[in-house]
């Protein structure tokens, strides 16, 4: 599997290949914990989100909002104590980036949380991490062992009168908690059940308290925006989406694994046919989910000679958006049908069944792909799914539900003929590609 | 009238809820010392704890969510209602290593079904099930963010990704 | 919420509704009709059934009205094609995995679902796969479940949690696989049944009258609770002289209890229609002998003669005449009007187990009713175990701390249930109550009585400062360990802690339906207490003249009280331990049988309605007592009317002047009493009186840690509940059979042994 960045110098993944990446001072002597050392020498916490809002860096973990104007949402005169809790319940399909950030470079996100805890004043931070990733757990803890003993956790780091915390925290298995309130929510002790917004957790999170919720690859992207200033990290992508972006691929590519690109990267093309190494087993390209599983699934006349930018406006703008930047890269063996009730199967497991539509939507949804997937379809059942992902999209208490209807309304819009094959008859009706 | 008994979902599934109350070594009181201390809110710490539990006792049983409910000041409910939320709790006994197939997309188009074949014919047992010996448990899970080196497996915490039906022997014979 | 004042824009409309005001409760309040499931006033936010969209401009998607405060200039759609096809489809939803047995279904007629299917479903029904099956099963013996209906809105879990406090009944398992249930299938907790009453579907049902009845063939009668003190108004539901059933459900009362109640209001009914009931009047013709049936004529005769006989032989005042906490104003005034009119003894008491004459006599300030408690700021609680002995009470506690940010004192000698929800706890040492209060009467008290108590003195200077600290209600409760100096400073206590921004209301906490009553008819104003007269039974008491019977407290020690009368006459339901030894047993007709009222411990003056005719022969109590002074000669002129007998109530008892029962007959507008609230009185002797009785309290009493068990006052077996089945289970610790297992007919009462004889049988 690769690593590495492309038409960048690497950022994130500068560390990743030395020896003993994950140590401190092998993290020391690649400029490791310069940022903090800045921050507290030199900047004050307004500086510090100024420069993320000058960075245009945007959240990672699929959202995409704008991480400067998320921690100026901090309210400062709380008497309440504060939290930064970083999001590594990495577990959207055709996402393992945040792993990799984690497994090769742990105190670049230790560094990350400590200048955002400094930014908004929070004494005790978390790293929430999905269960299944205990052997990263088992590393972060290692990490912080190794930061607390070198004076960078606890009171007066660096000497200084900044002092904070970090621990780990363990997920138990559920998708739900990679969004902020229900990760809040589990955090607290409870079930993963999101919670009502507003109030949004920057006023009232965790404890009730003030709290910035990041993503791993967001939390890592702080030092360097922090040693190379906001305006010179935005320059390395675009206005709008500043910075590099970690991505994800796999699937039928001859090299998946984790890249580091300049956001605006041109083109999508070029990336999955040249630099992740071209089609497995030189077979056609069928289908892309550029974006974790949560995103409109595109056609490959939807990609080449397209000339797709990768960044957030890009993608949009091809069809489909950046999510969690998990490219699932697909071939022409691929049945879509089969390959979206594979995705519908997820999001009825993964619904939390808080509310209506999307636990009695995702579970009837399965069902009608199982009853296709048996030879009972009806020429009807096309129509049927979209009607049922319009009845959840919208209408759902958090984005789950409407991340469940996305990939359905795009693979029946978009592959109709991978449907038509199992409804017996057309499916034209109402239907158009 | 029917005397069948009819087969019933796990979760209605009664539980006899003795007195009992599991105890464990100073060692482990202490590991979950250390996660209490670092919340301020003891309730917390109870999905870490339910991982102790479950590695001294193999899952969570009655006597263990009873102690739970003892060490957080939590009612029984509060424990069960968390407890069957998260999949990697079980509150039925699994075997001794429970082999976890990723069956999400990429795994799926990259080699799933084969493994998963390969796996329960090995094993002798279906979805779901444990070997007469109580040693493995087959399940399919959902993403487990090893897509890139698809398709993969877990047994217990340990990662096994770019398997192929050969790696999987050697894995499997591997575990005693 | 603030009086100011915004403008909504409502389907075209403007309206001005107060700020802060919530979308759903003012579309409503308009006219504009929202379905809803999860939306219940007062219980936490859940926004998960997605019913209640509506358009907000400006605003991306539909929103849910439950969850959105209106600010100015808002403008909403509750109606158009997107948000019908919204709300169809999220019942389409609901019924997806839905069973759709309504014939059988115990709430088919009254279903929510049902009919917010009828109001916003669609026609048709598309899904057509298989339906996630779960089968039925009982929680308990009181709750039946059929998890296959549940819509998982949450009520049950959130009443549970936050009615209750006991958080017995939870949602578990995830998505599609969610269910509402418990930790091994059993229910363990009170038995209120609240989540059965609060559910929208057949999910949760009432185990004791399953399949008994449909709801349309039910005739509903609004009533009051015959048990606690609380006085909660139900619904009767009847069918041809039967009592079928009891709730509280908002399309039938709308009572200050909302749709709460107890498990004895609940569930505790079947002694109504019970087979021992007496069916007719018995006479014991000769001490020693057999009860023999009688007419009432005889039966009437015969006492009215031996009564004129004890008077005319030791006195008038040999003759006691004693009434009941539990029987209604109409009765006990009756009693009271025979005690003094008629045979002008002095000897009358009702059976209550304290008397709360020295606190109304004292009265310094308006009693709580149970809104003001919900809305109060800081509520003291005086001993009393309000849970469980009153809990409409305690729920009313439990949300105004949870929902209203109230500070709770709880005094007590047992860490009661409610500690837990406490902002101080004083742990006192047992009996202590009326040291505590004697410190309340006066700061300089307070480090003697703190050390009698076994706390610290900052204890008692930190709760008076809680007090005086709050701007708005104070509500002061107390049980019923006062004596008579203790209650009366309670009584007073308003006079040292009322400011301009505190109002201090107090809340008494009798045990009974109608000791508040028993005692406005002047029933507790007798030269004897109960205990006297049974004491002077053979002396100076000769003949005594009850309705009802004495408490088991009354009898305890005393087994022999009875034996020594030379006559004893009982209205009675039952026989009991009391018609053991009558001589004449009247049989009295139930709460469910009479016209009526009860005063409740708001001093709330509630109608008691006739829901069936009275069984058998029994007669009400009033009439019972006026046919009898009829025969002594006196003439009531109650013309066989309750309303008559409460007019004149109502003419001679200036509390309740003006009050007629047309004034009373809406039960969601509730009228209290108007008590004399008594200019303040000087302190100083009843104080100096508690103090000895403090001074002789011995100071080494063990507070006990242990929290009492749920259930330990609630599942007692009395006269009534016994005739209830299902007590005698919880009463013995809520066993769970062998074969709570699906059949939902079956489970409770068949053992593993009678089961396996039905399926030999082939039945």
């Amino acid at each position: 599997m690769f690593i590495g960045a492309i038409g960048c110098e690497p950022l994130q993944l500068a560390r990743v290949h030395l020896e003993n990446s994950r140590s401190l001072d092998v993290y020391r002597k690649n400029g490791g914990y310069q940022a903090i050392k800045k921050v507290l020498d030199s900047m004050s916490p307004d500086d510090v989100i100024n420069e993320l809002k000058k960075s245009a860096l945007r959240g990672r973990g699929g959202a995409g909002f704008p991480t400067g104007m998320k921690w100026s949402f901090v309210p400062k005169d709380s008497p309440k104590p504060k939290y930064v809790v970083c999001n590594a319940d990495e577990s959207e399909p055709g996402t393992f980036k945040d792993r990799y950030l984690m497994e090769r470079d742990p105190h670049m996100l230790i560094e990350g949380m400590l200048i955002a805890a400094y930014a908004l004043g929070a004494k005790t931070n978390y790293i929430y991490t999905r269960g299944e990733y205990r052997y990263l757990i088992d590393i972060m803890d290692v990490a912080l062992e190794e930061a607390r003993a070198a004076g960078l956790l606890g009171n007066k780091i660096l000497g200084t009168e900044f002092g904070c915390e970090i621990y780990t925290h363990t997920g138990a298995g559920a998708y739900i908690c990679g969004e902020e309130t229900a990760l809040l929510s589990s955090l607290e002790g409870m079930r993963g059940h999101p919670r009502m917004k507003p109030p949004f957790p920057a006023v009232s999170g965790l404890y009730a308290a003030p709290t910035v919720v990041n993503n791993v690859e967001t939390l890592t992207a702080v030092p360097d925006i922090i040693k190379m200033g906001g305006e010179a990290y935005q320059k390395l992508g675009t206005e709008k989406s500043g910075g590099t972006k970690v991505w994800s691929v796999s699937g039928h590519v001859n090299r998946p694994g984790v890249y580091e690109l300049p956001m605006g990267y041109d083109d999508m093309e070029k990336f999955i046919m040249e630099d992740c190494g071209g089609m497995l087993g030189g077979k056609q390209l069928k289908a892309v989910i550029p974006g974790g599983s949560s995103v409109y699934i595109m056609r490959a006349d939807q990609i080449i000679g397209k000339d797709v930018r990768m960044d957030y406006e890009g993608i949009v703008a091809a069809g489909s958006s950046v999510g969690s930047g998990g490219f699932i890269v697909m071939d022409e063996t691929v049945d879509v049908f089969e390959s979206t009730k594979n995705l519908t199967e997820f999001y009825k497991h993964e619904s939390c069944g808080w509310c209506t539509p999307c636990r009695e939507g995702t579970d009837w949804l399965v069902k009608v792909f199982k009853r296709i997937a048996a030879g009972h379809g009806r020429p009807e059942d096309a129509q049927l799914m979209l009607d049922l992902c319009d009845n959840i999209e919208g209408k759902s208490f958090c984005p789950l539900g409407d991340a469940a209807a996305w990939p359905i309304q795009s693979a029946i819009k978009r592959f109709p003929e991978d449907f038509r094959k199992h409804l017996v008859t057309s499916i034209d009706s109402g239907v158009s590609t | 009238m029917s005397t069948q008994p009819i087969q019933i979902q796990p979760l209605s599934q009664p539980v006899n809820i003795g007195d009992e109350v599991a105890s464990f070594s100073p060692e482990v009181e202490a590991e979950i010392d250390g996660h209490l201390a670092k919340y301020p809110v003891m309730r917390s710490a109870i999905l870490p704890l339910m991982f102790i539990v479950q590695r001294e006792r193999g899952y969570l049983d009655a006597p263990g969510v009873a102690y739970l409910a003892k060490r957080l000041r939590l009612r029984i409910t509060d424990i069960w209602e968390v407890a069957t939320f998260y999949s990697m709790i079980y509150t039925q006994p699994v075997g001794k290593y429970h082999i976890q197939i990723c069956k999400t997309l990429s795994c799926k188009i990259m080699g799933e079904p084969g493994i998963t074949d390969h796996v329960c014919n090995k094993l002798g047992i279906r979805l779901g099930e444990t070997t007469a010996d109580g040693k493995f448990t087959v399940s399919l899970v959902e993403c487990l963010g090893s897509c890139g080196t698809a398709p993969m497996f877990q047994i217990g915490f340990d990662y096994h990704e770019n398997l192929t039906t050969e790696k999987v022997d050697q894995i499997l014979d591997g575990l005693k | 919420m603030s009086t100011e004042v915004i403008k909504v824009n409502i389907n075209s409309k403007e309206f001005e509704v107060p700020k802060g005001a919530r979308l759903i409760d003012v579309c409503r309040d308009k006219g504009f009709d929202i379905p809803s499931f999860c939306y219940y006033s007062d219980l936490a936010l859940q926004a998960s059934c997605r019913m209640c969209l509506v358009r907000i401009e400006k605003m991306p998607k539909l929103q849910t009205s439950c969850t959105i405060i209106c600010t100015d200039g808002m403008i909403v759609t509750t109606q158009s094609e997107e948000i019908e096809k919204a709300q169809r489809s999220m019942l389409e939803f609901l019924l997806a995995n839905h069973p759709l047995d309504c014939p059988v279904c115990d709430r088919g007629g009254e279903c929510e679902l049902q009919e917010m299917t009828f109001d916003w479903g669609g026609l048709e029904e598309r899904f057509i796969e298989k339906k996630n099956y779960a089968p039925e099963k009982y929680l308990s013996p009181m709750v039946a479940n059929d998890p296959q209906r549940c819509i998982l809105c949450k009520r049950c879990t959130r009443v549970c949690d936050e009615w209750m406090g006991e958080d017995a009944i939870e949602a578990g398992g995830r998505g599609a696989n969610t269910v509402i249930g418990t930790y091994g299938g059993w229910l363990d907790c009170s038995q209120c049944g609240n989540c059965i009453e609060v559910c929208p579907t057949g999910t949760l049902l009432d185990g004791t009258y399953r399949h008994q009845a449909r709801p349309w063939e039910l005739a509903q009668t609004i009533s009051t609770c015959s048990y606690c003190s609380d006085g909660c108004e139900m619904s009767l539901g009847s069918r041809a002289g039967e009592l079928m059933r009891i709730v509280a459900r908002d399309r039938y009362v709308n009572g200050h209890n909302g749709e709460f109640l107890c498990i004895k209001g609940r569930f505790g009914h079947p002694f109504v229609n019970h087979e021992d009931r007496l069916r007719t009047p018995l006479i014991r013709y000769k001490k020693g002998g057999k009860l023999i049936p009688a007419t009432w004529d005889e039966a009437i005769r015969y006492t009215a003669e031996k009564l004129k006989a004890a008077a005319a032989a030791y006195g008038p005042d040999a003759l006691g005449v004693v009434g009941s906490p539990r029987i209604t104003n109409e009765a006990n005034y009756a009693l009271h009007k025979f005690a003094t009119e008629v045979v002008g003894t002095k000897n009358y008491a009702a059976t209550d187990a304290f008397s709360l004459k020295p606190f109304f006599d004292n009265l310094g300030a308006p009693l709580a009713t149970h809104r003001d408690i919900r809305y109060a700021k800081t509520i003291l609680l005086i001993g009393g175990e309000p849970e469980e002995l009153q809990p409409l009470t305690a729920k009313q506690i439990r949300q105004a701390v949870s929902n209203g940010a109230a500070k709770l004192i709880v005094i007590n000698s047992v860490p009661i249930r409610l500690v837990e929800h406490a902002a101080q706890f004083i742990h006192i040492r047992p009996g202590m109550e009326n040291a505590a209060v004697w410190a309340l009467g006066h700061s300089s008290n307070e480090t003697t009585a703190a050390q009698k108590m076994g706390i610290e003195a900052n204890e008692l200077s930190a709760l008076r400062q809680t007090i005086t600290e709050t701007e708005g209600d104070v509500v002061i409760m107390f049980g019923g360990e006062l004596n008579a100096a203790a209650q009366m400073i309670v009584a007073q206590l308003a006079n040292s802690f009322r400011a301009d921004t505190r109002r201090v209301l107090l809340h008494p906490l009798p045990l009974y339906n109608n000791s508040v009553g028993a005692h406005d008819m002047g029933m507790m104003n007798g030269a004897m207490s109960v205990a006297e007269m049974l004491d002077a039974t053979g002396s100076s008491i000769r003949a005594l003249y009850v309705a009802g019977s004495f408490l088991p407290e009354h009898l305890r020690g005393r087994e022999e009280a009875l034996a020594k009368l030379d006559f004893l006459a009982v209205h009675e339901l039952f026989e009991t331990d009391t018609t053991a030894f009558a001589d004449v047993v009247l049989p009295a007709a139930s709460f469910a049988e009479i016209d009526g009222t009860f005063t409740n411990n708001d001093g709330l003056v509630q109608r008691v309605r006739q829901s069936i005719p009275p069984v058998h022969q029994a007669k009400p109590d009033w009439m019972i007592t006026a046919a009898l002074a009829a025969e002594l000669g006196k003439d009531f002129g109650f013309q066989m009317s309750a309303s008559a007998v409460f007019r004149e109530i109502a003419e001679r008892i200036p509390a309740y002047s003006g009050l007629r029962y047309p004034v009373l007959k809406d039960e969601s507008n509730p009228v209290q009493a108007r008590y004399n609230i008594v200019e303040p009185r000087d302190l100083s002797s009843a104080l100096n009186e508690l103090k000895q009785t403090v001074a002789a309290l011995p100071d080494d009493g063990e507070k006990s840690n242990v929290t009492p068990r749920v259930g330990h006052e609630l599942f007692k077996i009395g006269t009534l509940t016994d005739k209830v089945s299902q007590f005698h289970l919880l009463a013995a610790g809520n066993p769970r059979p062998d074969t709570v297992r699906v059949s939902p007919l079956y489970q409770i009462t068949v053992d593993a042994k009678l089961e396996r004889d039905a399926a030999v049988s082939g039945d």
